[in-house]
């Protein structure tokens, strides 16, 4: 491959290139005409991949503000991944529930196109625009069930703080650029470190509000409000999507800002994201518990998740850095897989997403039940799923860095979160079905293909994780 | 090979019966012979280790090892010693008999009991030959996740709840273990260098007292839980009074075993200092258990219940006798585990024959069993009088040697332990009593049927075990001998360091085991 | 020449009048005015600091933020519409089917 300033974006360009011409094909389709829009995007999204390994180890940088280093590499093929899986089972719901098919899949290209770009993106400004490619295609994503008010409320929801916290990260960008002189990270983190220590208020206050802005996105409590009631109301495929997608996209870029440009000020800000860390991880199981709607504990245990990340980043050494990614990868794929059997559950008129929809789901649907199981396990971190070797990574991590009550805290709210991901296997195996409901959706093709492969993941990350971990060593070996 | 053949078999054989179709349950009766088949098979794989164990090497035997994870020193590492060869057989012998006994209670999803079992199995399996702790934390908690649907799907009517409350308090424990693990293999790093999870390179870890004391405790923690030792105990009596026969046998045969076994593999060897400390604690909890234990059985009107509140109060002497820290403390131990897998596993399979028939456990429904089922009451006779301790069975040779090594290292602990021993001969007799003498005072007694052929089979080996235990102790006190004594010679050099007790202890001590192991044998 | 301060002074006032109307305004269209009041002092915040240090760069970037805060405002005022004809109400208090 020849080196020149483009190399670095090509992964993003091949999914832009998908996403146009899934617009064009959209535009040009017959009234009834049949595409296969989704195989489109996938075809973008594959090209990303093998782009992405040919610039492995290459330290591709593009102008400066994108740098496809191992580290947004490893995020960029986690973020294909949950492009693909989302696309599969985006498939028969789209059918399903008459969505427009160009729209949608344009939008989850874009919107992947906004998160690979965050990963890789090495200047404030970008990380900025590119937040706000994602975050304008997932709002619409959220609302794109119009018929359905829940879903339009939640997009509102969604927007209206994602705009908020949007304009808090942009002020911290102001800020840091007046001190520094630039918006980019290796700028700052140069300028930072040759006069680290000069108190300066302003950088604080920058510090500060990227954190904030950082927060909203992540769901770290508590900045979290949104976050159950965005995740409820949009179809699960979409919540899939955006649990997964735009948490790997903003911790990616969060790990970078954190642990590159603002490293020396780390004393000031390591204590502000412990306190976020404790209070995400127990908030979020806590509340967990009272949850009698599967999406919305899901969306819970999606916020407790987000604060076994933030451990990773508190420990700040190496084993945290590759632990966040190793951990985002177990994370995107099971979390997907999870809501894509919410999903294909779900009918055209109701979600089925309540507690007493799974009961007795083992008998109707064994397959199914099975399979929900073992990603409500790894999401629990019990072994040997991804889960648990995600979930023991991130904990090594913090002993190693001598943070043994993070770490406390963490297992013990595992153990608390394992507690509501049983009552959804309770409800599938030991309930009887509730005789008010229909008989499950029969879920064929390509929406269990996904689900298999998600499954054999699972497990390979679960067992056999070596080749992994391998990879997000080498990543994280590139920068910082 | 061998060794990861005991664990794999039925593993794979789990697996093989994924894959059988069984729509409607048109194949239970072939899954059910396909299931005991595999289980069959893996007991003569421990049953093969056995044969090839050298009982004069302490050394781990049969030992393999490949490279897992090695970014951080995990490695696939398993190997047994004389303590863990017989758990791993007492494993083999009690599945097949679990099996056995669901034959007749289980209806329903014939097919995904019997994989639920054996991925038990392979778990349990697993746990006894780790010698890496993560590897042994793996097949700790894996262990949970089948157990957890067999209490769920196939228990009674409480089953959720006490599956749930099983789940949750085993792993509340654990993972206090797993950050303490973590914990170690970070300080190796910093000792050496290099992670590592290997046990025989954490044993010669130096730790510091102040940190060997919160480590031992979170490990103490998991084990404690799942012994269960006094206060910790109040999942069993649900979960065994919920979970089907077959997984009450191998939860009082098996599962709590693997709490004792973890004292005696990594709480006490990992931290000897701590250990030493804390081993007086722990023995008066262990001692409170087994009163607390006896005491509480003796009111239970459930037979189910009183027989897991008798293993309370077995299991403490298994602590007690592990805390004496002394040869024949730690022998006794095991030996308890072994006696207490096959009697408590007996009795439970044969409270779980009265349920089948008669739909109830509660002591007053039944009366005057021995005019009715004659075989049965035999058999549970000898289960009772095992459970209890009689001599020449084999609940006596434990609790003998256990008594004894707590005399020598703490005459209270023994008095009060045998005041246990008093108060089991009460429970169990009286509940002996008013099931099976007197006159039959309920109708639906007197058309009980006897033990059937198939129900022979999973008592009479049980017996059989029973009487061979406890006549021909040797048998099974010679292959744990040599482990058992280096040990306790392990856990005596630093106690020497610590307290200063004269370094001439050694040999007597020697002297002391070769003539109680002759003792008993001479019984 | 007016000094750094006043600028950054002024803008801070411009966010904090933006942050507080998000947070106690009841009307959709408001809330998403307020927004824009935050968006447009940030952009103060950049042009301040840009002619501080003497470079266009801030200038620069306060183009980009204000396409994006027309992108965002087209979405959101679209989202508001969608919201409209369920509810036929602009205050949030209306939206409670999904807890807020």
């Amino acid at each position: 491959m020849m080196d020149t300033p483009f190399n670095a974006v090509v992964p993003m360009l091949c999914v832009v290139f998908a996403a146009l011409a899934v617009m064009m094909a959209e535009a040009f389709r017959g009234r009834d005409e049949q595409m296969a829009l989704g195989g489109l995007g996938i075809v973008g999204l594959v090209g990303a991949a093998v782009s992405s390994m040919l610039l492995w180890n290459r330290n591709a940088s593009s102008f400066g503000v994108i740098v496809a280093d191992n580290f947004g590499l490893f995020v960029t093929m986690t973020l294909v991944i949950v492009g693909v899986l989302t696309i599969m089972f985006s498939s028969v719901v789209v059918r399903r529930d008459g969505l427009p098919a160009g729209e949608y899949y344009a939008l989850v290209l874009f919107a992947v196109v906004g998160m690979i770009m965050m990963a890789t993106a090495n200047d404030l400004l970008v990380i900025f625009i590119a937040l706000e490619i994602l975050s304008l295609a997932v709002y619409v994503l959220t609302g794109i069930r119009r018929d359905d008010p829940r879903a339009t409320e939640a997009a509102f929801k969604y927007f209206l703080l994602g705009a908020f916290s949007s304009a808090f990260f942009l002020y911290g960008i102001a800020f840091t650029y007046g001190v520094s002189g630039s918006t980019r990270l290796d700028r700052i983190g140069a300028f930072l470190a040759a006069q680290s220590m000069s108190d300066s208020p302003l950088i604080l206050v920058a510090i500060g509000m990227l954190l904030v802005g950082f927060a909203f996105k992540i769901s770290a409590v508590p900045f979290h409000m949104w976050t159950p009631d965005a995740y409820e109301g949009a179809p699960a495929v979409v919540t899939g999507f955006m649990s997964t997608g735009v948490k790997a996209a903003a911790f990616a870029a969060f790990t970078r800002v954190f642990l590159s440009a603002f490293e020396p000020f780390s004393v000031d800000w390591a204590p502000m994201i412990w306190i976020l860390a404790v209070a995400t991880m127990i908030l979020g199981t806590v509340v967990g518990v009272a949850q009698t709607n599967v999406k919305r504990m899901l969306a819970y245990s999606s916020i407790a998740h987000g604060g076994y990340l933030l451990v990773g980043l508190i420990a700040a050494n190496d084993v945290g850095k590759a632990a966040i990614l190793f951990y985002l990868l177990a994370y995107a794929v099971t979390n997907v897989a999870a809501f894509g059997v919410i999903a294909l559950l779900g009918t055209r008129d109701a979600a089925n997403d309540e507690l007493r929809d799974f009961s007795g789901l083992w008998h109707g649907r064994p397959a199914l039940a099975a399979l929900m199981t073992v990603c409500l396990l790894s999401l629990g971190g019990l072994p040997p799923t991804a889960g648990f070797i995600g979930k023991w990574y991130i904990f090594s991590a913090a002993v190693s860095a001598g943070y043994y009550g993070l770490a406390i805290i963490g297992v013990l709210t595992s153990v608390v979160s394992v507690f509501f991901y049983l009552r959804v296997v309770v409800m599938m195996y030991m309930e009887e079905r509730d005789p008010g409901l229909a008989a499950p959706a029969h879920v064929g093709g390509v929406g269990m293909v996904a689900l298999v492969a998600s499954i054999v993941v699972i497990f390979y990350l679960g067992v056999l994780p070596t080749r992994v971990l391998d990879l997000a060593a080498e990543s994280i070996s590139t920068i910082f | 090979m061998l060794l990861t053949l005991s664990w794999l078999v039925p593993l794979v054989g789990a697996l093989l019966l994924l894959l059988v179709g069984n729509a409607d349950g048109r194949r239970d009766g072939m899954i059910r012979w396909l299931a005991l088949g595999v289980s069959l098979i893996a007991f003569a794989v421990t049953l093969g280790v056995w044969a090839a164990f050298d009982p004069a090497s302490a050394e781990f035997q049969f030992v393999e090892r490949h490279s897992w994870i090695p970014q951080f020193g995990i490695d696939y590492f398993v190997g047994i010693d004389g303590i863990s060869l017989l758990l791993v057989v007492l494993t083999g012998f009690l599945t097949p008999i679990a099996l056995l006994s669901s034959w007749g209670s289980i209806e329903r999803k014939v097919k995904e009991f019997s994989i639920f079992i054996l991925a038990l199995e392979a778990a349990m399996v697993g746990v006894f030959i780790s010698l890496d702790l993560f590897l042994f934390y793996v097949f700790w908690d894996a262990m949970l996740i089948p157990m957890y649907f067999l209490i769920g799907i196939w228990g009674y009517d409480r089953r959720v709840y006490a599956a749930i409350k099983f789940m949750l308090y085993t792993m509340a424990g654990s993972v206090l273990m797993l950050v303490a693990i973590l914990g170690m293999a970070y300080l190796h790093s910093a000792a050496t260098g290099s992670y590592t999870f290997d046990l025989l390179k954490l044993y010669s870890l130096d730790i510091a007292p102040q940190t060997q004391m919160w480590f031992f405790l979170a490990f103490t923690l998991a084990f404690a839980i799942k012994v269960p030792l006094f206060p910790f105990h109040t999942w069993l009596p649900d979960a065994h009074v919920q979970a089907p026969t077959a997984g009450s046998v191998i939860l009082a045969g098996v599962l709590l075993k693997m709490g004792t076994y973890g004292l005696l593999r990594f709480s006490f060897p990992l931290f000897p200092e701590a250990a030493a400390y804390f081993a007086p604690w722990l023995a008066l909890l262990a001692v409170i258990g087994i009163i607390y234990g006896a005491l509480v059985a003796m009111v239970q009107p459930d037979m189910k219940k009183l027989v897991a509140y008798s293993s309370v109060s077995h299991l403490g002497f298994v602590v007690l006798g592990i805390c004496a820290m002394n040869t024949q403390g730690m022998q006794g131990a095991v030996y308890q585990m072994l006696a207490h897998g096959v009697s408590t596993g007996g009795l439970f399979l044969m409270v779980g024959m009265l349920s089948d028939r008669r739909h109830t456990r509660l002591i007053a429904e039944f009366g005057g069993l021995k005019t009715v089922m004659p075989q049965f009451t035999a058999a549970f006779l000898i289960m009772t009088l095992a459970s209890i301790g009689l001599p020449g069975l084999n609940g006596f040779v434990g609790e003998f040697l256990i008594m004894l090594g707590a005399f020598r290292w703490a005459p209270a602990f023994a008095v009060a332990a045998g005041l246990g021993v008093i108060l089991s001969a009460v429970y169990m007799l009286w509940m002996f009593q008013r099931v099976f003498y007197g006159p039959v005072t309920h109708e639906a007694n007197e058309t009980l049927t006897d033990l059937q052929p198939r129900e022979w089979a999973g008592v009479l080996p049980l017996c059989a075990m029973a009487l061979v235990m406890g006549v021909f102790p040797t048998i099974f006190l010679k292959p744990m001998e040599a482990s058992v004594d280096a040990l306790v010679l392990r856990m005596q050099a630093t106690q020497t360091v610590q307290v200063e007790i004269p370094v001439d202890r050694r040999p007597d001590d020697e002297r002391r085991l070769t003539t109680v192991t002759e003792r008993v044998a001479r019984r | 020449m007016i000094p750094l301060s006043h600028y950054l002074i002024v803008s801070a006032i411009l966010f904090g009048i933006g942050t507080t109307g998000v947070l106690v305004r009841r009307n959709l269209i408001t809330i998403l005015l307020s927004i824009e009041i935050m968006l447009n002092a940030v952009n103060l915040t950049f042009i301040a600091f840009g002619r501080q240090l003497g470079s266009v760069d801030g200038q620069i970037i306060v183009f980009f933020v204000m396409t994006v805060a027309a992108a965002e405002a087209a979405v959101g005022l679209a989202i508001v519409i969608g919201l409209f004809r369920h509810r036929e109400s602009l205050n949030p208090d209306a939206f409670a089917s999904l807890k807020w």
